[in-house]
């Protein structure tokens, strides 16, 4: 009996017109994220790869390394283009320096605010926003449509039960629905190849984590639309019903749990933040003045070494300053951090009262692009730093310069030009997203609360469905 | 005959159900917006201030001119309550200094990437998204629904024209779908007033302009509803015609538009611009020192075969003047790494512009992006919002260089500190006259570009002509078509 | 004949059947009616009298208040599926699925009755028995005509082969000529032994086929009449004597429709 209903329910929607109109607009819509996302990687790593070479020829043009000014950058990635999350908001330079706070900058939508205008079509906005309205519009009359039309007054002149019935139509639209989400989104992996995006496994398995969520959000907003259907008389009220819930899932609740987080979380402005450690750093410094003004050469010191002398005091002092603002700055930060933290923890709970924000937040979580990227890529740049710092102070001598450089410009010349400076030496920057392990238990929270909004709204339909007046 | 249409229609609309739904939503979403923009508008304004404060303080306290740093905001504008436009993923600080060019960065977005996860709802996102989407469900059926109901016969089994039945028909679902949404329309402007928001007058012609550029907006897909009512049979799939419409030219043609301008004219990042910034910059300086070098040697032949003391003297005459020598090419090194970063921004700008013009000029195929550009322009938050800032902070940079290289005249010598550096005295460490309290009461004030209303207007003018258009066209196409339809 | 036939057992029986709604409304008062194999059982009566109500609660879609609905002795309220293996209905309007075709519609149905043997031979038979065409086998349903689907109606049912038969105004809205047809069906399947329950507005043709009348005002059985009782019985006084409440409710749906035209 589930599975005849269960065939009819699959052989009315493949036959019916709105299938074959939404069906074509969703293939579309899917590939097209597919491409574009595609097209985005390879014009960001073409971007990308332009930069670096231009780095490098600005390192290879130097003959001192002391006067290198050195700068890494977040490698785009496929997963970012194809989920954007957080990526194209977060700076993707920082300027490298020895020791101290770094910065990262140049946001994309701050480069190229012309983006920010229409913003991209990822995967996150298709199934957001346009997958989970096709759900409505599929399934809003799946019940009083029959009704209106006689045929559950047919069927139920049979010995069919109604959790038989229910459950056939759930698992009908269900299955005919995700498998036709299916095809457009298999031909859109398998473009990725064929457009010259190589994923790795692990990145094969992310991206099907994230199907998998996109799809399990579809069947949410399914099984709402079905609830409705099964609780209304009129089709065209379940419609409405339906837009209004979706209006409010995707729209309003994430919006505004932000607004509720950030009433009730206070953070500290950000610039003042700053502008105390520029104070506190020029601050020591003045403190430091008559130390450098009663600077006296050691007697006895040979002049060629009196540069080293006088280089090596300097940095000893500006060791011993970035320690002080080293501590000074972790305590902000560290203020500054946990309230931020808490704030996001908190608006992150409270929107997940609405299932688009957990697949937001599955598919960010799994893509590497959720509000964890920012630190991710700042805990690689200070890794970074220390083995670039060390570099710098078996190639320069000083330890971990930037506090003072002095170049001196001798009279006497020798006529050698010296050779300039070979940039592959430099410790290389590798960027790795979060392992596929952690990244998908953390989405794993959203996965499951996905997957219990779906048990929740099937067990909704099958409630207003065995109360539903068959009349 | 038309007002017994008309009111009949009015009727029709009020005592159904997507009236009340409509209103409901409509009202909860634009006053939840509204109050949302004035949160961030206020919050942005107390960093903004905030700032100004910090910056004029870390003025106060320098104690020598070439340690003056000035930091340059970019001021929140009240309009952007209602369009947030590019507001919150445009840089909105930027240092004035000597070394660095001018560059806005730490966007809101940045600074808040929760505010990036959940992007703010803005007034012109519920009316571009969501009451386009209402005005379709309010028309879907206009035409072939009635027919379906069979009240099409009926009504025309009377002496009613087809011209004068279509209009009323329009004007009463324009004024059903219109009057509910300027309720919370004007509940919004009050909010506006309750929180003591600071309006110009021209702040408020904008509004006003964005109002009517709305209402224009959201006639524009009414009457698309009603020309695909009027070509189709069935309300069914009038109303899936009419989604497909929707998400094409709401979700999809403004972003392949300005992809596709993105595949077509690539624009280089700013980090490899800086880093071309960075070899000319280190090139130079090379150069410079190597000029320099060839300077003392110069100066060191002159003194060829003169005593210790000959010298001496000889160097104690020229001092002045080969500082000033040495100064001077040192300024023409800056101005030229200005000029050579200027000419490459300016490179990267003019090529920006020509990727934007295309983007935009893709985008209008859907009258959604002109909607959009013209609600931008009209709030001042519309792409170029960030190279207007640059602009403005550049000239500005100019002025207070200048000043500050007055000062550093006046004050007799250099900021910083001097390093001499002698085979006799060893090495000594000059810091100048630090302890100087400065005056700073002349130094030039950063004004924030200000766009003319008639400025905004004069940009806005081609998209709200073109939406009036297509809009009128539509209109005509409904009339036309209805003029053929089939009443059976 | 009705000697022969008075014995088999009842296929379809109400006993003391009421239906009180939530709003006070009393739907049926004690309806006692038998239905024996070979029989035609019509109900008379107007909008409202509560023939619906005795179909739909003997297909539980909606519960009695007291009293029983047995289909083939089965009580169809407490074991539903048990008893729906042994009837079949058409409605008043079959509307069916506008996208699938004729045989698709009829595939479904049929296995949903439990009869998943049939070949698509048996289909057409059924098909081209109850008059369909068969260009029209693989059209889809949202192309036919009303009397076409409502021939599809009755092929569902007959092929269903259920002992008992259920059939909602099932000439309602039809032409003479198909409203014709589908009493010879009826009158046929009848005389293969099904007990039908026909609920109708048409007193002509249920004074035809019909082997019992039973009109019934305000969820009443005012009356109940065997064929040998109508012989020679005006059948339309005998309604109208009974049908006091039914002309009322047209007079005032007559007045409402003037509104409407007027409204127009």
């Amino acid at each position: 009996m589930f599975k005849l209903i269960f065939l009819k329910e699959l052989r009315d929607i493949i036959q019916s017109s709105r299938f074959t109109i939404s069906f074509a607009v969703c293939s579309v819509l899917i590939i097209l994220a597919f491409v574009m996302g595609a097209q985005n990687y390879l014009a960001s790593k073409a971007q990308y790869d332009a930069a670096i070479q231009e780095n490098r020829n600005q390192i290879a043009a130097n003959t001192e390394w002391m006067m290198v000014e050195h700068s890494i950058m977040l490698p785009p990635q496929p997963l970012m283009t194809l989920v954007n999350g957080v990526s194209n908001d977060i700076g993707r330079n920082i300027s490298m320096s020895g020791r101290g706070e770094l910065r990262s900058e140049n946001t994309r939508f701050n480069d190229e605010p012309i983006f920010a205008v229409f913003r991209f079509m990822d995967l996150e906005f298709i199934f957001g926003i346009i997958l989970s309205l096709f759900a409505i519009i599929f399934a809003y009359d799946a019940i009083n449509g029959e009704k209106n039309r006689g045929t559950l007054k047919l069927c139920f002149a049979n010995p069919v039960s109604r959790a038989g019935y229910i459950g056939g139509k759930l698992a009908g639209s269900f299955v005919g629905l995700s498998v036709a989400l299916l095809i457009p989104i298999l031909i859109g992996c398998a473009l990725l190849p064929v457009l010259g995006v190589q994923l790795s496994a692990d990145e094969w398995l992310r991206l099907a984590l994230i199907l998998i969520a996109g799809i399990a959000y579809f069947g949410v907003f399914l099984a709402i639309a079905i609830t409705i259907s099964a609780s209304t008389v009129k089709p065209s009220n379940a419609f409405l019903i339906g837009l209004v819930v979706w209006i409010f899932a995707v729209l309003i609740i994430p919006r505004t749990s932000v607004l509720i987080s950030g009433r009730i979380v206070d953070v500290p402005n950000v610039d003042e933040i700053t502008a105390q450690k520029n104070r506190y750093r020029s601050q020591l410094f003045d403190e430091d003045r008559p130390k450098m003004s009663n600077f006296q050469l050691p007697e006895g010191t040979e002049m060629e070494d009196a540069m080293g002398v006088f280089q090596s005091f300097m940095s000893d002092l500006s060791e011993a300053r970035q320690e002080k603002v080293d501590i000074f700055n972790a305590r902000l930060n560290e203020d500054y951090t946990n309230k931020k933290r808490q704030q996001e923890r908190l608006a992150l709970s409270l929107s997940r009262i609405s299932p688009t924000s957990a697949f937001t937040l599955a598919a960010t979580e799994l893509a590497g692009t959720s509000l964890t990227l920012q630190n991710h890529f700042m805990d690689a740049a200070y890794t970074y730093q220390e083995s670039y710092a060390d570099f710098m102070n078996e190639k320069t001598g000083s330890n971990r310069s930037s506090g003072f450089r002095m170049v001196m410009i001798t009279t006497d010349d020798t006529g050698e030009e010296p050779d300039p400076l070979d940039p592959d030496e430099l410790p290389q920057f590798t960027f790795e997203s979060q392992d596929v392990a952690s990244a998908s238990q953390a989405g794993m929270v959203d996965l499951s609360l996905l997957i219990l909004f779906n048990l929740i709204f099937f067990g909704g339909a099958f409630r207003a469905f065995l109360n539903y007046d068959l009349r | 005959m038309f007002s017994l249409l008309l009111q009949k229609e009015l009727k029709n609309i009020i005592t159904s159900p997507k009236f009340t739904a409509t209103f409901l939503v409509c009202s909860v979403l634009i006053l939840i917006s509204v109050f949302v923009g004035i949160n961030e508008y206020e919050n942005a304004v107390a960093q903004y201030q905030a700032n100004q404060e910090i910056a004029r303080q870390d003025i106060a306290q320098a104690t020598s001119w070439g340690r003056v740093r000035n930091l340059l905001h970019r001021e929140p504008n009240p309009v952007q309550i209602f369009v947030s436009g590019v507001h919150f993923d445009v840089g909105r600080v930027s240092s004035i200094s000597d070394y660095n060019d001018v560059k806005l960065s730490r966007s809101p977005n940045s600074d808040e990437t929760l505010f990036a996860i959940f992007r703010v709802i803005d007034f012109a996102f519920i009316v571009q998204i969501v009451l386009s989407l209402f005005a379709i469900l309010f028309t879907y059926d206009a035409i072939n629904g009635e027919r379906e109901q069979g009240t099409l016969k009926l009504a025309f089994a009377n002496s009613v024209s087809r011209a004068q039945y279509l209009l009323a028909k329009f004007s009463g679902i324009w004024l059903g779908l219109i009057f509910p949404l300027l309720i919370p329309i004007l509940l919004s402007l009050l909010l506006l007033l309750a929180f003591n928001v600071p309006l110009t007058t021209g702040d408020w012609m904008s509004i006003v302009t964005l109002i009517g550029l709305s209402i224009l907006y959201i006639t524009f897909f009414m009457v698309i509803g009603i020309l695909v009512s009027a070509i189709t049979r069935s309300s069914s799939l009038s109303f899936l015609l009419l989604l497909v419409i929707w998400i094409g030219g709401v979700l999809i043609i403004p972003r392949l538009g300005v992809m596709a301008a993105g595949q077509l004219v690539p624009v280089e990042s700013v980090a490899q611009i800086e880093a071309k910034q960075e070899a000319f910059r280190k090139a130079r300086w090379d150069q410079y020192s190597a000029e320099l070098t060839n300077v003392w040697q110069e100066r060191e032949a002159q003194m060829n075969g003169m005593t210790e003391d000959e010298r001496r003297a000889f160097r104690d005459d020229n001092e002045w003047t080969w500082l000033e020598e040495d100064d001077a090419s040192r300024k023409l090194v800056q101005a030229d790494i200005i000029t050579n970063n200027r000419r490459l921004l300016e490179e990267a700008q003019n090529r920006k512009k020509v990727q934007e013009q295309l983007a935009f000029i893709i985008a209008r195929i859907s009258p959604v992006a002109s909607y959009q550009l013209a609600a931008m322009k009209i709030a001042g938050t519309d792409v170029e919002l960030k190279s207007r800032y640059e602009e403005s902070m550049r000239a500005y940079k100019d002025d207070f260089s200048e000043y500050i290289q007055q000062k550093e005249a006046e004050g007799g010598g250099h900021g910083g500190f001097n390093i001499t550096f002698d085979s006799e005295q060893g090495l000594n460490i000059d810091f100048g006259r630090n302890d100087q309290t400065l005056d700073t009461s002349d130094m030039p004030q950063y004004q924030t570009p200000e766009l003319s209303l008639s400025a905004t207007l004069g940009a806005s003018l081609f998209d709200f002509g073109f939406l009036g258009f297509v809009t009128v066209l539509a209109f005509g196409g409904s009339v036309f078509a209805f003029l053929r339809y089939d009443l059976r | 004949m009705q000697n022969t036939t008075i014995k088999a057992a009842p296929l379809l029986e109400a006993i003391n059947l009421s239906k009180v709604y939530e709003d006070g409304v009393k739907a049926l008062n004690a309806l006692n009616v038998t239905v024996r194999e070979g029989e035609i059982y019509a109900m008379l009566g107007g909008n409202g009298a509560g023939k619906t109500t005795t179909i739909n609660i003997f297909l539980d879609f909606i519960q009695p208040t007291s009293g029983q609905a047995l289909i083939h002795g089965v009580n169809a309220n407490e074991l539903p599926l048990e008893a729906k293996k042994h009837v079949a209905f058409v409605s008043e309007n079959v509307q069916l699925y506008p996208n699938f075709t004729a045989m698709q519609n009829l595939d479904f149905f049929v296995r949903l009755g439990g009869k998943s043997n049939y070949k698509r031979g048996d289909y057409e038979n059924a098909l081209i028995r109850v008059g369909l065409q068969s260009d029209a086998f693989d059209k889809k349903l949202k192309d036919f005509s009303k009397g076409m689907r409502q021939k599809c109606g009755i092929a569902i049912a007959i092929l269903k082969d259920a002992p008992a038969i259920l059939l909602d105004e099932p000439t309602s809205g039809l032409d003479p000529k198909a409203g014709k047809e589908f009493t010879r069906l009826i009158a046929e399947l009848r005389d293969e032994g099904k007990a039908i329950l026909m609920s109708t507005h048409d007193i002509f043709r249920a004074k035809e086929i019909a082997d019992f009348v039973g009109i019934l005002n305000n969820g009443e059985l005012v009356a109940e009449k065997t064929r040998a009782e109508l012989e020679g019985v005006n059948l339309e006084d005998l309604y109208v004597e009974y049908m006091a409440g039914y002309m009322d409710e047209v007079a005032e749906n007559g007045s409402s429709l003037a509104n409407n035209l007027s409204e127009a």
